[in-house]
């Protein structure tokens, strides 16, 4: 019974409407969060049988392989398309005939494949757009490239059967009949690597900077949002307000001594991460200058100029949540609805960093794409990715939007700072069951 | 004499319409001990925030050595320290350290934030626990602390809203004899109160507030004598009941 008694009182304190609302918040999000990425999956599985392919040998054999490889797209609720390419300019041709990718077969293909029975080279060209996860789901080759060895090897098989002889020569042809030539194209800019090969180089490099922005953004938030409501807590504020010491001053100080520690937390994180990251990727072996010197030529290596913009960005993300925090800190009761008050940012700063991890937000619905955009951060989560596939009105709109977001805030944390809403505004927690004094 | 302080119909409205003070007006003279006493919710502690320029005044003004809180608040708050009632310290300093970061701020060099600490560190009689954490004081120790900490300074005009509470008898007789001191060395004091033998004990004049109004000022003994009573506890409940009556 006194359990009971005890443990309903617990209970009741424990789940108020703040917590309600977090657990809902946290709900929503997910399902959302959710929501895209089944999307992204449908629609990259829907796509994942459909191959373009552009025939520049012309000849009945390849005109062979490309029926049978149409009949196993078929038979895999896929489609083939046959497109032309007229010059080795893929980012220019890729654009003209509005594709992701095509498999290129070269001129010279049957010579090799069924004269000379050596293994033949295709070509595999994608354009990649993001660095996300889902948005590149249909990007590897290893789909188109399997279901055109097996037609290939199927019609040579046809030949063969149709002539009735095979010399060893054929036989051992036939375990490995083509080979993958793979061509990336970012922007305007094309480099023989393969997309999945950048993918898991950049997906090490690209996971840094979200985590790290993540964590400062709420390390910043929390450490001047307990700053602020601290002092209202422990009722320090009315002292230190009334000393000769200006209100800005106050601000300013708390502002810069969250944001300096929450640096160091960063780089204490990035160090870390990347000591983590650069024992993972020396540990598979990675021929890193190769695909180093592959990247910057596709411009998938930030400049320093860009490491500067990407810069500007954060610092603007931080400025805003530290602004948020500020005002969100005044309006905290007590120590509860202190932390139940960091959920906004804590919602506003997952949503972009799960979608900008898993999928290209510029390629989501629009309604979606405003929902993510009128999050101040998401624009920071976007910017290495906006500056290396040159989305420059991408990046420079959310520069502008971010300045303006910071510039609204401040007002309002400013305006709020130095009035007596400091001292009134509350919202949250046990309601005072004293009367007030006066 | 000269004034240190002086209140113009203060008034203050939270919501348009409805008054927390209103016209409040009276002043504290150099070395005077002033205690402002009232019922919940009288507007004791309006009155005093707004002194204390924490909060704006939507009526009148006061000047606090002549600086008007209106327009010079900074200047205002270079003479006054304030003790807010249920006041607290910043638990994870010493004791020593808070009156240091104090002194620090009230400060203009570095010898007067020595001269500050060994004061403030005199008027505590915290000893060795000055060294210890804040966060391990005991509900009086902090207050002490805090009223050490108002007073170290020498403000021209301490403001001190219950500045005995949590003290026990001997403390609290301690902190008034001190501020009787100091109030006779040239330091103001504006006070507030529910103990009314401490007010009686402790003020020069007393200023009875009900309803956001300042009703009566007077000193103790004047007051005792216009209303036929025995004591101030006496005088404030019939000035608050004729208040409630008119």
């Amino acid at each position: 019974m006194k359990f009971f008694s005890l443990f309903k009182k617990e209970l009741r304190d424990m789940l108020n409407a703040q917590t309600i609302l977090t657990m809902v918040g946290i709900v929503a999000m997910l399902v959302i969060i959710g929501n895209i990425f089944s999307d992204s999956i449908s629609e990259s599985a829907k796509k994942s049988g459909d191959i373009v392919i552009c025939d520049m040998d012309g000849t009945d054999f390849t005109k062979s392989v490309i029926k049978a490889l149409k009949e196993d797209c078929e038979a895999n609720d896929g489609s083939l398309e046959e497109v032309e390419i007229k010059s080795e300019d893929y980012a220019k041709e890729l654009k003209r005939i509005d594709q992701k990718q095509v498999l290129i077969i070269p001129k010279g293909f049957t010579e090799l494949a069924k004269e000379k029975h050596q293994t033949a080279k295709i070509r595999f060209v994608q354009r990649m757009t993001s660095l996300a996860m889902m948005s590149n789901l249909n990007t590897g080759s290893s789909t188109a490239f399997e279901t055109f060895k097996n037609a290939v090897k199927n019609t040579i098989y046809q030949d063969k059967l149709a002539e009735d002889k095979m010399t060893p020569e054929e036989v051992k042809q036939l375990e490995d009949p083509v080979e993958l030539e793979e061509i990336t194209v970012v922007g305007n800019k094309q480099e023989e690597i393969s997309s999945s090969v950048i993918m898991s180089i950049c997906a090490t490099q690209n996971m840094i900077v979200p985590i790290i922005l993540f964590v400062l953004i709420m390390f910043a938030s929390q450490m001047i949002l307990n700053a602020i409501s601290t002092e209202k807590i422990d009722k320090t504020l009315e002292t230190l307000l009334s000393a000769p010491i200006s209100r800005m001053t106050v601000l300013a100080a708390k502002t810069l001594s969250a944001a300096v520690v929450a640096l160091l937390q960063a780089a204490c994180f990035m160090f870390g991460s990347s000591r983590m990251m650069s024992g993972m990727t020396s540990g598979i072996g990675v021929d890193s200058d190769k695909f180093d010197q592959a990247l910057k030529n596709l411009g998938l290596s930030l400049s320093a100029g860009q490491y500067v913009l990407v810069g500007v960005q954060m610092f603007l993300s931080i400025l805003i949540a530290l602004s948020i925090a500020m005002i969100l800190g005044v309006l905290a009761k007590d120590a509860k609805s202190a932390q139940t008050l960091l959920m906004p940012i804590t919602i506003s700063t997952m949503i972009p960093y799960c979608l900008s991890m898993v999928s290209d937000i510029s390629a989501l619905p629009i309604a979606l794409r405003a929902v993510v955009y009128a999050i101040p951060f998401s624009h920071t989560f976007m910017a290495t990715e906006n500056a290396m596939f040159q989305n420059t009105a991408v990046y420079i709109g959310g520069l502008i939007y971010q300045a303006v977001f910071l510039a609204v805030c401040i007002k309002i944390a400013l305006s709020i700072f130095m009035s007596d809403k400091i001292f009134t505004m509350s919202i949250g927690g046990k309601k005072d069951k004293k009367k007030k004094k006066a | 004499m000269e004034k240190v302080l002086e209140v113009k119909g203060l008034g203050k409205q939270y919501v348009k319409g409805v008054y927390a003070s209103r016209d409040v007006t009276f002043d504290i003279k150099k070395g005077e001990i002033f205690a402002l006493i009232g019922p919940n919710g009288a507007g004791k502690t309006t009155t005093i925030r707004t002194i204390a320029t924490l909060l704006k005044t939507t009526e009148g003004d006061a000047l606090v050595s002549g600086h008007s809180i209106l327009t010079e608040p900074e200047k205002v708050r270079e003479c006054i320290t304030y003790l807010p009632d249920e006041a607290g310290a910043y638990k994870n300093m010493t004791g020593r350290a808070y009156l240091e970061f104090m002194a620090s701020i009230y400060a203009k060099d570095g010898q007067d934030v020595i001269d500050y600490v060994n004061r403030g560190v005199e008027i505590c009689e915290l000893g060795e626990r000055l060294n210890d954490k804040i966060s391990s004081y005991s509900r009086g120790m902090t207050r002490k602390l805090l009223l050490a900490r108002a007073i170290m300074p020498k403000p021209d005009l301490a403001i001190l809203d219950e500045p005995t509470s949590g003290l026990d008898i001997l403390n609290a007789l301690e902190i008034r004899r001190t501020i009787k001191k100091l109030a006779a060395d040239g330091m103001s004091f504006l006070l507030s109160s529910h103990n009314m033998l401490e007010i009686e004990f402790v003020s020069d004049r007393v200023g009875i507030i009900a309803k956001g109004m300042l009703l009566e000022t007077g000193t103790p003994e004047e007051l005792v004598a216009k209303y036929e009573a025995r004591n101030l506890e006496e005088v404030f409940e019939k000035v608050v009941k004729i208040r409630e009556v008119l």
